[in-house]
């Protein structure tokens, strides 16, 4: 196999190669001025190990995929056209009141209550560009205010004379009938034609997302407005490149819904998170290389841990109404959840609770935590990670960068140590064992607010800062054992080269599945069979572009369904593609009872409330080969030495612990290491905590578990 | 004599007639005294470091308790946020609650435990015992009013002993009253408010109870959502009480109990640390409720806050009467919880949400007044004097804030104050029996704040990241269909240097039923409830409209839709034939034909600060943005700007607002000459006034003529409003027969 997958982040570009077997990883720097050459870059310095001319590579692999941050920048600085938005009159303040949370949307928790500093974000679109047009359809599709063409008309003058760039057309109920948004669009082609001024992007609420919800859906096409001409432009001038340089097939974009399509089959929205959503799809793939029934992957990297399940046996954990930056939007997107924890998160002491507390406020890289030296003064826990002696101030990031320890201990001791009238050293402890609880109370909230059983979960762990407390999270969880991926410092990019061409459609649905009123199975099945027929025909259309054959193409069909009028959607994964008869119901029905059960407890289940379906969902795809990681199960165990110590402090120790410090590049499959103990690697440092061990798989992989509990927690 | 007297006491104390709600418990609001069992966990477990981590473990557990109740809710309420779940000590005092939710909620369920504690744990028909459920809707044991139902799970350590209770509570809407959606208005006495059940074991074995289930689904509309959120609640509940098991495992009961005591009393500390910081001295405001909802009244809500060393006293006395057959009198304790809500959310957000919050204010009201209601006063829309009691205490906060040097959050102007929505039932597009509120109560304007304008409709006074909810997913589940959901009205604002947030209009009717009915219920319809501060003005007020007699959906498409809003329906009546109507917003239930409209709009927050001190250019962005009139930013702004292009005029400007300060001077007249013609002895003839008018010992009871002193009067009876009007009919009737015989 040879495949070639690139992840563009704030800092680094990251690229794998697969090619015949080997796994090449590289990277670059970021050139956010034209991202195309940061992208090249790394190609190069892959197709300098396998000894080949980037050209070469480039008309070999089998595809390019590619993540990209791309979006969530552009959101992030405002960088978008002016958008004209037309909804149906009456919503015109909707989008401005944003269902009244929207200020909190985005925001961390203690930020969300402070109802008198609440102040939503700056617009996407100024008041001034929304506009209402005459006409209503009701839920059922009926339109029950017709639609006046001369007033549409007069309202799309009005937006392009207050400046509008492009549109986006979001009617009421318009997932049951899109007939008044597509006139919409015909009349702004008519208005507009592009032999006029050029072409104006149209985007119609309904084909970004067919769910019931007139705000989030409008949002959704807002962003994808927003994002469209600047995304669009600069991957459309990364394909430009890429086939001057030899690559003649499609570039394949990594989506945030767990799969890829091409630039011309992909909405911008779609893109947005891709680079830690192909972080989980590299999960998902090492859970059925590791045969691990349930994984929890976390990323803590130097201002946010990120956690996200993974089932080996399920479907994809969606957030149907994603928080993108600051936006409430309708998307299915993989579920991540993302916390101010991170090598950079803040400590200080809190007065009223007499102890200290790490984050969520963070220095981020600028200025850093204080031991850069780079003008941060506020203790961090990588000030901590240092005084405690797990990180050596001369390997940090391989040497790169240099750490100053006194300038830690200053903070730490200004900042915590003297107001709680303790020493450095434990003060430092504090923050390490407190920002370890953090995180394992975050995932055990994720994990359990999920339905997931926490005593039986596996951690993941990956980004800069995960091995350093990989085994304080996990023993805070109770979990015995961790797994550092192999190539983890480019583990979306992994992630990406297993991926599949995948498209996802919905439709929206009020179908009463049972009746507790009359006691009656009353599912429409013919009206179920036809929705699946639509979405199902969708998908194949979207592959059938990118070049795939109805053959090749396979479908799963989820339900959304919930007890009564609950908010909760549960997904459930339909036994069948096809319902036949009242068995095929039922059969759904003991699917989404036991999901439900499980996840609410089984008390919960409320079918006395009645059964619905609220959404209809077909996933297409194509089957993709995976990456290989062969020979992870058969190294040699064996006990390396080395002769190099660091005087190490941990929470659950008294006394200070002189440790082993060893090298990552002189470790060789099958190194098993006991706690406590040491590895440097250019990446990352793992510790390996007291009553814990190391080993080192032959693809690179690494478990660090909990071989004695200490006796205290 | 002595053995005789003793016999006389047994022998009164045995026949109770019933167990009543426990006044001691609902008026002592303080911590529970520490006793040996206390002060023995304290001892042994006081590491701070430790305790921070079971709180943190004890908070997660309290927010994915809050998260399962918002997915897997039912009702209207527990999917826009209208719930709450908590930790409560053994002795019944809130320690930890969900960050998310209604807060008064939690802190008002501390008199139902202590009611379960004096009165069943040890009565041997009861008793509280591991695997118990209670539940209790009624207010006068506890919580606000009785759409509001929780669910309590005691907790008992390995050896029986009772550490801690979970308790969520969610505003489950429907409950059997006599107007459907189980805020009625039109209850005239307790009794036609729905379900009331006094602290009841519902449950044992950590399951329901199926002759309580039963007998619960009968007695409402909605039979489906009552079994449907029971079970929710109590799977909550059960998943808050498998953590703490973990806890519990990891670090001990005695930890867990001692945890929850230190964050009370480290909490009550620090409150008493920062009113330390306070200025001395006393702090008056008024607020106003302006309807019974029933009939126009103006009622007075007063308030002296008074501020010594470490402690607030909130003195309401001379607030009026309570109402003895109408819905909007207060008890105590729900007054409590919403005045903890001013200091959690408006004051002190960084603190954690727990009772100790409010242990160092002292309360002072006058039994039998409407914010200090007896039990036989009807209190299902005790919102009507307690919001404006909220309002009272946000005014006299800001004044003790503005010169006090560390504050926590922003000083505000109040935040508008009233659940304006509308309250539906009847029998939905499926043919189900419905009844519930729409998520617009959340759409409550923010105040002014000291540095920037408040922000229009953004979330209720009593919960944050509440939600206005989808108008698909509303006109799928119910006939409903809002005509007019979101628009912002012109004008609708507290004006000030910094203005209030602005209010939109609903405008809504119903579709494919011709059972479904409304019912609203606010005040402010005359006399704004909501004021300024510092020289900003308060809000509008807002009637209700109707348009009845026509179906809209015939007419609409021919209306241009810059016509669809209140003012341009009322004022241009475009509907030949219609009714065009304009009422208090306290609505009694009526069925709604299908396709006439009913509009209401939300309230505005208020200004804050002089007018005239506002940037002209936020004038001038408020006019491009249709907030305001042209009207508004040259008469009340005092802004010059090209009417053209909307550029400010900068010279202009100052010379009409300098023209206007020196005419507010030619105006100004001294003190004692205002107030010798301004004041009045009583309240003018004609006034429906309710309360003190000049010295709070003398109370009005709606006549100038009809007055009481200070707590001697129980309750004010109103005549029912259609006794009212069919004596003014029968009265014209014998006019006009007068007329004819002439």
């Amino acid at each position: 196999m040879r495949r070639l997958s690139v992840d563009i982040g704030g800092t680094f570009t990251d690229c794998f190669l697969e090619w015949d077997g080997r796994h090449i990883e590289a990277k670059s720097l970021t050139t956010h001025h034209n991202l195309a050459v940061g992208f090249l870059e790394a190609v190069n310095r892959a197709a300098e190990e396998v000894g080949k001319p980037s050209t070469d590579v480039l008309a070999s692999v089998d595809s390019v995929r590619y993540g990209t941050t791309l979006g969530t920048n552009a959101l992030i600085e405002r960088k978008g056209p002016r958008i004209g938005v037309l909804v149906t009159a009456g919503f015109e303040s909707g989008l401005r009141l944003s269902r009244g949370r929207g200020y909190g949307e985005g925001l961390p928790r203690h930020l969300q209550v402070d109802l008198a500093r609440a102040t939503r974000p700056d617009p996407l679109v100024p008041n001034s560009l929304v506009v209402g047009i005459q006409e209503r359809i009701d839920f059922l599709g009926e339109v029950i205010i017709p639609m006046k063409l001369e007033d549409v008309r007069m309202k799309i003058r009005r937006l392009v004379d207050n400046g509008a760039e492009a549109f986006v057309v979001s009617l009421v109920n318009s997932v049951v009938n899109a007939s008044h948004e597509e006139k919409v669009e015909e009349i702004i082609r008519d208005e507009y034609p592009s032999s006029l001024f050029g072409s104006f992007p149209v985007i119609l609420s309904h084909r970004i997302s067919r769910r019931k919800s007139e705000y989030a859906r409008t949002m959704a096409a807002v962003v994808c407005g927003f994002l469209h001409e600047h995304m669009f432009y600069s991957l459309g001038t990364l394909e430009d490149a890429l086939r001057e340089r030899g690559y003649t097939k499609p570039v394949l974009l990594i989506h945030n819904t767990g799969g890829m399509a091409s630039l011309e089959s992909t909405h911008a929205l779609q893109t947005i998170h891709s680079g830690p959503v192909a972080g989980l799809a590299a999960s998902q793939h090492l859970t059925r290389e590791y045969d691990i029934p349930l994984i929890v992957a976390t990323d803590m990297g130097g201002t946010s841990f990120d956690i996200g399940i993974i089932e080996r046996d399920g479907t994809w954990i969606y957030d149907f109404h994603p928080v993108v930056d600051r936006w409430l939007v309708s998307t299915p997107m993989v579920y991540l959840r993302t916390l101010g924890a991170g090598g950079g998160s803040i400590a200080r002491y809190d007065r009223l609770w007499r102890t200290v507390e790490v984050g969520p406020d963070s220095a981020g890289s600028d200025p850093g935590p204080a031991c850069y030296g780079r003008g941060g003064s506020q203790p961090t826990v990588s000030d901590a990670d240092l005084v405690l002696g797990y990180l050596d101030p001369e390997y940090y990031a391989g040497g790169t960068l240099s750490l100053d320890p006194a300038l830690a201990e200053l903070a730490i001791e200004e900042h915590v140590a003297e107001a709680l009238g303790i020493s450095v050293l434990e003060a430092a402890k504090l923050i390490k064992r407190k920002v370890d609880a953090n995180m394992a109370d975050a995932i055990f909230k994720e994990v359990g607010t999920r339905g997931f059983d926490v005593k039986n979960l596996k951690l993941l762990s990956y980004g800069g800062g995960g091995p350093v407390h990989c085994c304080g999270f996990a023993r805070a969880l109770e979990a015995k054992s961790v797994l550092i991926p192999p190539f983890a410092s480019v583990f979306s990019a992994f992630g990406a080269g297993n991926l599949g061409q995948l498209h996802i459609h919905e439709r929206s649905a009020y179908l009463v599945v049972y009746n507790p009123l009359t006691r009656e199975v009353t599912l429409d099945l013919d009206r179920v069979n036809a929705m699946i027929e639509e979405c199902e025909t969708l998908g194949r259309d979207d592959l059938a572009r990118q070049g795939f054959q109805a053959k090749e193409v396979a479908h799963q069909v989820e339900f959304d369904m919930r007890y009564g009028n609950q908010l909760v959607q549960l997904s459930v994964l339909s036994p069948v593609t096809r319902l036949r008869s009242v068995d095929d119901t039922l059969a759904m029905i003991e699917v989404f009872s036991k999901t439900y059960a499980s996840r609410f407890g089984v008390g919960a289940s409320a079918p006395e409330a009645g059964i619905k379906i609220i959404a209809v969902r077909v996933l297409s795809w194509v089957p993709a080969e995976k990456i290989p990681l062969a020979g992870h199960d058969g190294a040699k165990e064996y006990r390396p030495t080395s002769t190099k110590t660091r005087t190490c402090h941990f929470w659950t120790e008294e006394q200070p612990v002189e440790t082993l410090v060893h090298r990552w590049t002189d470790l060789k499959a099958g190194a098993v290491i006991t706690g406590p103990a040491i590895v440097e690697s250019p990446h990352t440092t793992f510790v390996v905590e007291p009553g814990w061990d190391l080993r080192l798989g032959s693809a690179g992989e690494v478990w660090m578990n909990d071989i004695a509990a200490p006796k205290n927690r | 004599m002595a053995a005789e007297k003793s016999k006389l006491e047994k022998f009164l104390d045995d026949p109770v007639v019933f167990l009543g709600p426990d006044r001691e418990s609902l008026k002592y609001h303080r911590l529970a005294p520490r006793d040996e069992g206390v002060e023995r966990v304290l001892r042994a477990h006081k590491d701070p470091h430790q305790i921070s981590l079971i709180r943190a473990k004890l908070d997660v557990l309290a927010e994915e308790a809050f998260d399962q109740l918002e997915q897997t809710g039912a009702a209207a309420g527990a999917k826009w946020g209208d719930l709450i779940a908590g930790v409560f000590t053994a002795s019944g005092d809130l320690a930890s609650a969900s960050t998310g939710g209604v807060l008064l909620f939690s802190v008002v369920c501390q008199p139902v435990l202590r009611y379960i504690n004096k009165y069943w744990k040890n009565e041997p028909t009861v008793g509280v015992r591991p695997g118990d459920v209670f539940m209790s809707t009624d207010p006068r044991f506890g919580n606000i009013h009785t759409p509001d139902q929780n669910t309590i799970l005691p907790i008992f350590d390995d050896e029986g002993k009772l550490v801690l209770w979970v308790v969520v509570i969610v505003h489950e809407g429907e409950n059997g009253s006599v107007e459907p959606g189980g805020m009625p208005s039109a209850a005239e006495s307790p009794y036609m408010e729905g379900i009331r059940m006094p602290p009841c074991k519902v449950g044992e074995n950590y399951q329901h109870k199926k002759d309580w289930v039963t007998y619960l689904q009968n007695s409402v509309r909605d039979p489906m959502l009552q079994i449907q959120d029971m079970k929710v609640r109590l799977s909550a509940c059960l998943k808050m009480k498998e953590r703490i098991d973990e806890i519990a495992k990891e670090y001990g009961w005695d930890a867990i109990a001692s945890t929850l005591r230190w964050t009370l009393e480290d909490t009550e500390a620090e409150v008493r640390r920062r009113l330390q910081a306070w200025p001395e001295g006393v702090v008056r405001s008024v607020a106003w409720t302006d309807s019974t909802l029933r009939e126009n009244a103006l009622i007075k809500i007063s308030l002296e806050a008074r501020k010594k060393d470490d402690e607030l006293i909130l003195d309401f006395r001379g607030t009026s009467p309570q109402f003895v057959n109408r819905s909007i009198n207060t008890q105590l304790h729900a007054l409590k919880g919403m005045l903890a809500q001013v200091f959690l959310t408006f004051v002190w957000p960084d603190l954690p949400r727990n009772q100790a919050v409010f242990a160092p204010m002292r309360l002072m009201s006058d039994w039998g007044s409407a914010l200090d209601s007896t039990p036989e006063a009807p209190n299902a829309q005790s919102m009507m004097t307690f919001f404006p009691g909220f309002t009272a205490l946000q005014m006299c906060v800001s004044k003790f804030l503005y010169p006090t040097t560390k504050r926590y959050t922003k000083i505000l102007a109040p935040w508008y104050n009233m659940i304006t929505t509308f309250i539906y039932g009847g029998v939905n597009q499926y043919g189900e029996t419905v009844g519930n509120l729409c998520a617009d109560l959340n759409g409550m304007s923010g105040g002014a704040r000291e540095d920037q304008d408040g922000e229009h409709s953004i979330a209720p006074i009593f919960a944050a990241m509440t939600d206005l909810g989808e108008n698909e997913i509303i006109e799928e589940e119910t006939p409903i269909v809002k005509i007019v959901p979101h628009r912002l009205l012109e004008d609708n604002q507290g004006f000030g240097m910094f203005r209030g947030g602005s209010g939109y209009q609903v405008i809504g009717t119903v579709r494919r039923s011709d059972m479904f009915g409304f019912m609203t219920t606010c005040t402010g319809s005359k006399f704004p409830t909501v004021y300024g501060l510092f020289g900003g003005y308060g809000a509008p007020s807002y009637p209700l409209c109707k348009i009845k007699g026509v179906n809209a959906f015939d007419k609409l498409k021919d209306l241009p839709e810059s016509e669809w809003t209140i003012p341009g329906l009322m004022n241009g009546q475009p509907f030949e034939g219609a009714k065009y109507s304009t009422h208090h917003m306290g609505m009694q239930f009526e069925i709604a034909k299908q396709g006439e409209l009913y509009m209401i709009c939300q309230g505005a927050g208020g200004g804050y600060g002089d007018p005239l001190d506002r940037s002209p250019e936020s004038v001038v962005m408020d006019l491009r943005d249709g907030l305001i009139s042209e009207r508004t930013a040259k008469e009340i702004y005092f802004v010059a700007y090209d009417e053209r292009t909307l550029s400010v005029d900068v010279e202009g400007t100052e010379k009409a607002r300098q023209t206007e300060r020196e005419q507010r001077k030619q105006r100004g007249r001294p003190f004692d000459e205002f107030v010798k013609d301004w004041v009045t002895e009583e309240p003018p003839q004609g006034l429906p006034y309710y309360g003190p008018w000049g010295d709070r010992e003398t109370i009005y009871l709606g006549d100038p003529s009809n007055k009481v002193a200070r707590g001697t009067c129980l309750g004010i009876t109103m005549t029912d409003p259609r006794e009212v009007r069919i004596t003014e009919l029968e009265q014209k009737l014998r006019d006009l027969g007068v007329e004819l015989a002439k």
